[in-house]
């Protein structure tokens, strides 16, 4: 295609998918940003590609990062408000006795000659009470970002709390144990699962990887491919229970537990070290 | 914070859009609760680092916070412009490139589909896994490579040693088929 030629019907898909190498989907998209049929027509096949984002699995962000970019979005809205320039039509309401001054050439310096060796060191000391302020801001902006992250903090524990007490008081919410497979003697796990929910509760006493690697659980469904619940690490002799928000009513025949490389894959490539059905 | 009008029904993304415009922080806090999950999950599971993923989160509702006024509806949705651009600087960040910042408003995209509540959402997901579970594994995997890992037609070809003419092939049955049931 040049830029003089429509984009192909077969290759808006592509594009929208990201299957074309990038120099052609930058040509593309230069032709589209000048040909209103081509743009309509890749803006309908972005939308169509767009939806495999559901793919991914489905994990909401912690709750900080909300807190964050609120915070962010506010010191801006008062450092604008604090220290920006004035507007014309300030000036014009603020100024009109130093205009008045300034009209009448020389009146200044001839009216006010002992007092302008006092601008200087007052202009130094406006300035050093600025920066004090502006590094007192800053301090006070850190300390109240800390709290809020505190206070965020809390509450997600609060909510985790609940939600963990929800799910393992449901009457629906099914208990499957995990044997360990021959790869992996001694080791145990167990799973609390509520469909409805889309919840997965799971701890397993597993011995420590070797760098690179990390356990990840693994939810086996009666049709489709596994999908995970998340990648974990125990803690030498710690009981700890991981979480993991999976698709709604997934009817799942198994658990698994496999060996993975750091930050999980999207489907088990690993041995399976623990194994229970559901 | 608010996702309902007064009268119960849902706020639309324009009306939200248009007091964000207005500086309204609730406008932006329904927005977010609305699809920060679905922008984090297609970005976590690009760059496989929560970090990063965040990152991209908060960025681009910042980017909507600052230029709001510039997102036009006649050019597309705001749900599938947010799935866009996480995407792509997703995976501009996975190759290490330094892509253009897109701008509200410019790559419009055109979703046919109503995102605007959790539930529809919900549906919505599991219509997408239910299609794409039923292709072929050949055509799922292409189309997996091409959107999550940025491989072009030619680098999946190399990688599952499939020729390059079958490669493309996949990939648009695979979104044909995608194309066809979300109608």
């Amino acid at each position: 295609m040049t830029n003089g030629e429509h984009i192909r019907d077969e290759e808006f898909l592509l594009l929208a998918a990201g299957a074309l190498p990038e120099e052609e989907c930058a040509a593309q998209r230069a032709h589209a940003a000048g040909c209103a049929e081509c743009a309509a027509k890749l803006a309908e096949a972005r939308g169509q590609a767009a939806v495999l984002a559901f793919l991914a699995p489905q994990e909401r962000p912690a709750a900080t990062i909300k807190a964050e970019l609120f915070a962010r979005i506010r010191a801006e809205r008062e450092a604008d408000h604090r220290y920006r320039w004035p507007t014309k039509s300030e000036k014009e309401v603020s100024a009109p006795k130093t205009a008045e001054g300034l009209g009448r050439t020389g009146a200044v310096t001839t009216r006010h000659p002992k007092w302008e060796w006092v601008l200087v060191p007052v202009a130094v000391a406006l300035l050093v009470a600025a920066v004090v302020e502006w590094r007192e801001n800053q301090r006070l902006s850190t300390e109240l970002g800390n709290a809020n992250r505190q206070i965020v903090d809390l509450m997600n524990e609060r909510q985790r709390t609940q939600m963990l007490v929800d799910v393992l008081s449901a009457g629906d919410t099914v208990s499957v144990k995990l044997a360990s497979t021959p790869e992996m003697a001694k080791a145990w796990g167990t799973v609390q699962y509520n469909a409805g929910k889309g919840m997965v509760l799971y701890s397993a006493v597993l011995p420590p990887l070797p760098e690179g690697k990390t356990y990840q659980m693994w939810l086996v469904p009666k049709s489709g491919a596994p999908i995970s619940a998340g990648v974990f690490s125990p803690a030498h002799g710690a009981r700890q229970l991981w979480t993991a928000e999976v698709p709604l009513n997934t009817e799942v025949k198994a658990f698994a537990v496999t060996i993975e490389p750091a930050g999980g894959v999207p489907q088990p490539t690993g041995p399976k070290v623990l194994l229970g059905a559901s | 914070m608010r996702l309902e009008g007064s009268t119960g029904e849902l706020v639309s993304d324009w009306l939200l859009l248009e007091r964000v415009v207005q500086k309204d922080e609730s406008a932006l806090s329904a927005l977010y609760d609305r699809y920060s999950g679905l922008v984090f999950s297609e970005a976590k599971r690009i760059l496989r680092d929560t970090g990063a993923a965040e990152e991209i989160l908060q960025d681009l509702f910042y980017q909507i916070w600052r230029t709001a006024e510039r997102f036009d509806e006649a050019r597309g949705s705001l749900a599938g412009w947010l799935l866009v651009a996480a995407r792509n600087r997703a995976i501009s960040r996975l190759r290490r490139k330094t892509g253009k910042i897109e701008e509200l408003g410019e790559n419009g995209v055109s979703l046919k589909v109503d995102l605007e509540s959790i539930a529809a959402q919900n549906i919505l997901l599991h219509k997408v896994r239910a299609v794409m579970g039923s292709l072929p594994e050949g055509q799922r995997q292409a189309v997996e490579f091409a959107y999550f890992e940025g491989m072009s037609h030619t680098e999946i070809a190399e990688k599952t040693g499939q020729p390059l003419g079958t490669v493309k092939t996949r990939i648009r049955s695979a979104m044909e088929t995608l194309k066809q049931v979300l109608g």
